[in-house]
């Protein structure tokens, strides 16, 4: 007997994703994790826990709830606000799937008495003689390879990922014809805690905004920012100035945040070099095999959905690594995350601290 | 099919089915309405309003059909908004079908005292007596706790309030069928009453007021219930929570000598594989069949959810909709620390239980509990 328990979120992947491996003979279950507390018109967990016993009811498998809201808030929500304090831009996604989804929930569902679990991600995994590998998902539009780069050898044998294979027109199609009301729910967007709310009213609830300038990097104060943990390296909208400030007209970018004078620097022009940058430092480096790559030629994303860009590794010490683009890349943002590929295949990644030409 | 949480709800007897499902067919009449159609279902109601007062030795004046338990709780709070003196005493072990309508109700000037219970779950009467303030117009007691069955002393309650004035009202809903409710012998004021706790349908409940003429509609509209509760009847509900109260005073004493066994096999049972359980609340004064059962060192959800694959339901603490768990206020009340409330699980036996399955729900306690 081979059962599988399932994490069901509520959405379209998780549900096909379930229906997937009940075709394929597996003994399905199903659970729901609750990992934020909050009764409020923002949390849709009562929703998505009732979408979630729909396809659990239309596919016959069980349905536990478990809640892992402090894990959670000591080990993701805590770090995630410590970053946004020093001014950098976190990737929760990343560190819940380490902390809680392939951890945690990975803990109870072998007590529970599961062999394996599954998840509704866009990625697949392979293994060649224990030698395991996560590659990208089929539909690279969806890949969600960027944020399982934090897994181990053993967290990647111990899942399938049924929906790896499939895009995403085709998942929603699935989930029509087996009648679940989420076929055509929206992709959660953003960060799940968060929902649709505006990220600066919810930012304000936890961090004391500390307002102060804005100033070009030529050194022109052109305006005041809210605080500096509202902003984001590369950001274009919400600065409250216009174009117009300097020779040429454009719209402004941040490019740096000051956290010592508290001033938010910016430039003008999608094009301006000073957005651009060809070498980056990072932290917390960890690779999917446990051992760095052979060869230091590989691609890297800086963020979710940008594109590869293949480097090189100038310099690895610890669990600190450097690298140097081919060409200069935008928009680099300390706390997220670099992600390590060679063609299809996620090699590993670590967290940005630093940038440079 | 193995129910052991007939706390929770109880299935339908099938004579209620049988009934409720004629009454559906043939008597759509509206109460209200004076042709022979509208007679007919007008006397159905009366005649269960006849059957729900008998059960608790009421007169039939004394009822009113409500929406469940909650709605009853609910129509006996909101009324005192506008008394004189607005305040409250309850304690802290009761439903949130309680609690959580004092707290709203603190916003409209009602304000109120709950008071502890000890380590067996019951409250102290001295506490209750040093609670009662000048403004006191109501003590709220729980009849039977619905997660460790513990009975509350409401009746010596009764003869302190009426020294001072003070009305008495009592959540009664898991009563019903467990022991001789005698609402003259009681002496309360109020006492809510919920249809599916006895083998009843769901959606239905009554409250029993002494004096019915002091009490206002919660829900106002239509004259329905002599102006007691607008909105046209549930005829059918109020047929079958009728016959399901009538049934289950029928041989009162055999089925609750019936539970008294399952209780003892179970607990008998148990022990002989399982030393280390503690029994929660106290044990001679309680419902029949419903036993609170800490497995320390054993995660609760994780041993429903085994229970649950072997086709056996028991609950945990209080699941919310989406079947969250928490630590239960009651059991953290009669002093269970967080890690013996989270290991606890609520047996309910009921009149479908029957001795082999009490062994089959042994064998499996015993496979899952020994395996981990």
């Amino acid at each position: 007997m081979s059962q599988i328990i399932i994490g069901m979120s509520g959405g379209v992947d998780s549900a096909v994703a379930a229906s997937v491996l009940k075709d394929k003979g597996y003994e399905v279950e199903a659970v729901f994790m609750k990992n934020w507390e909050e009764d409020s018109e923002y949390c849709t967990s009562e929703r998505d826990y009732i979408d979630a016993l729909q396809v659990c009811e239309i596919l016959n498998i069980p349905l536990h709830t478990v809640n892992f809201a402090k894990e959670y808030w000591d080990r993701v929500f805590e770090y995630f606000l410590e970053e946004y304090k020093n001014g950098r831009t976190p990737n929760p996604d990343v560190l819940c799937n380490n902390e809680i989804k392939f951890k945690e929930f990975l803990n109870y569902a072998i007590e529970l008495g599961a062999s394996k679990i599954a998840t509704g991600h866009y990625v697949r995994s392979d293994n060649k003689d224990g030698d395991i590998k996560l590659i990208k998902g089929l539909d690279h539009k969806k890949d969600q390879s960027y944020f399982l780069h934090g897994l181990n050898q053993n967290q990647i044998s111990n899942t399938l990922f049924p929906i790896g294979g499939l895009v995403k027109s085709d998942v929603r199609k699935k989930a029509q014809e087996l009648g679940f009301n989420n076929f055509g729910k929206k992709d959660s967007v953003g960060i799940c805690f968060i929902g649709e709310r505006n990220i600066k009213d919810f930012l304000k609830q936890y961090i004391p905004a500390n307002p102060g300038h804005i100033v070009t990097n030529k050194g022109m104060k052109i305006g005041k920012h809210d605080g500096l943990m509202y902003y984001t390296i590369g950001q274009r909208k919400g600065l409250g100035i216009g174009g117009g400030h300097s020779e040429s007209d454009g719209a402004w970018y941040v490019i740096e945040k000051d956290l010592a004078g508290n001033q938010l620097i910016v430039a003008q022009g999608h094009d301006n070099s000073a957005l651009y940058h060809r070498s980056l430092k990072a932290s917390k480096l960890h690779w999917i095999s446990g051992d760095p790559p052979t060869h230091h030629i590989l691609n890297a994303k800086i963020r979710y959905r940008s594109n590869d860009v293949p480097c090189k590794i100038t310099d690895l010490e610890g669990d600190t690594i450097s690298i140097k683009f081919d060409r200069s890349c935008f928009g680099i943002a300390p706390g997220q995350s670099v992600v390590f590929y060679s063609g299809e295949i996620c090699l590993g990644g670590a967290v940005i601290d630093s940038y440079w030409n | 099919m193995y129910y052991f949480d007939h706390s929770a709800t109880t299935p339908l007897l099938p004579e209620v089915t049988r009934l409720m499902n004629d009454i559906n067919k043939e008597a759509f009449g509206n109460p209200s309405s004076i042709y022979s159609l509208g007679r007919k279902s007008r006397s159905i109601i009366e005649t269960a309003r006849n059957q729900v007062a008998n059960s608790i030795s009421a007169r039939p004046d004394q009822i009113i059909f409500t929406s469940g338990g909650t709605e009853s709780n609910n129509q006996v709070f909101w009324s005192l908004i506008n008394g004189g003196r607005k305040h409250v005493v309850s304690n802290v072990i009761e439903h949130p079908a309680v609690l959580n309508v004092l707290n709203f109700l603190n916003k409209f000037g009602l304000k109120h005292n709950l008071v502890n219970v000890d380590t067996d779950g019951i409250v102290s009467i001295d506490e209750i007596k040093n609670a009662i303030s000048s403004e006191t117009s109501l003590i709220s007691l729980m009849l039977a706790n619905n997660e460790i069955g513990t009975l509350q002393p409401v009746k010596e309650i009764v003869e302190i309030a009426k020294k001072k004035g003070i009305l008495v009202h009592t959540d009664a809903v898991q009563c019903l069928g467990k022991f001789n409710l005698d609402v003259t012998e009681l002496g309360v004021d109020f006492l809510s009453l919920s249809a599916h706790k006895f083998y009843g349908p769901k959606g239905i409940g009554a409250l029993y007021v002494k004096e019915p003429n002091t009490l206002p509609s919660l829900i106002i509209g239509g004259s329905q219930e002599k102006n007691h509760r607008a909105g046209t009847e549930n005829i059918s509900a109020i047929a079958g929570m009728g016959l399901a109260a009538e049934n289950s005073i029928k041989s009162l004493n055999k089925k609750v000598n019936a539970l008294i066994d399952l209780e003892g096999q179970f607990k008998k049972g148990l022990n002989k594989f399982y030393k280390t359980a503690i029994l929660n609340g106290n044990q001679s004064q309680k419902l029949p069949g419903l036993i609170s059962i800490s497995f320390p060192k054993t995660r609760s959800d994780i041993l429903m959810k085994k229970l649950d694959r072997e086709g056996i339901s028991v609950s945990n603490g209080s699941a919310c909709g989406s079947g969250d768990i928490k630590p239960s206020p009651v059991l953290s009340a009669i002093g269970l620390d967080d890690p013996t409330n989270l290991s606890t699980l609520r047996f309910s036996f009921g009149s479908s239980n029957t001795s082999d399955q009490i062994g089959y729900l042994l064998h499996k306690l015993e496979s899952i509990l020994l395996k981990s």
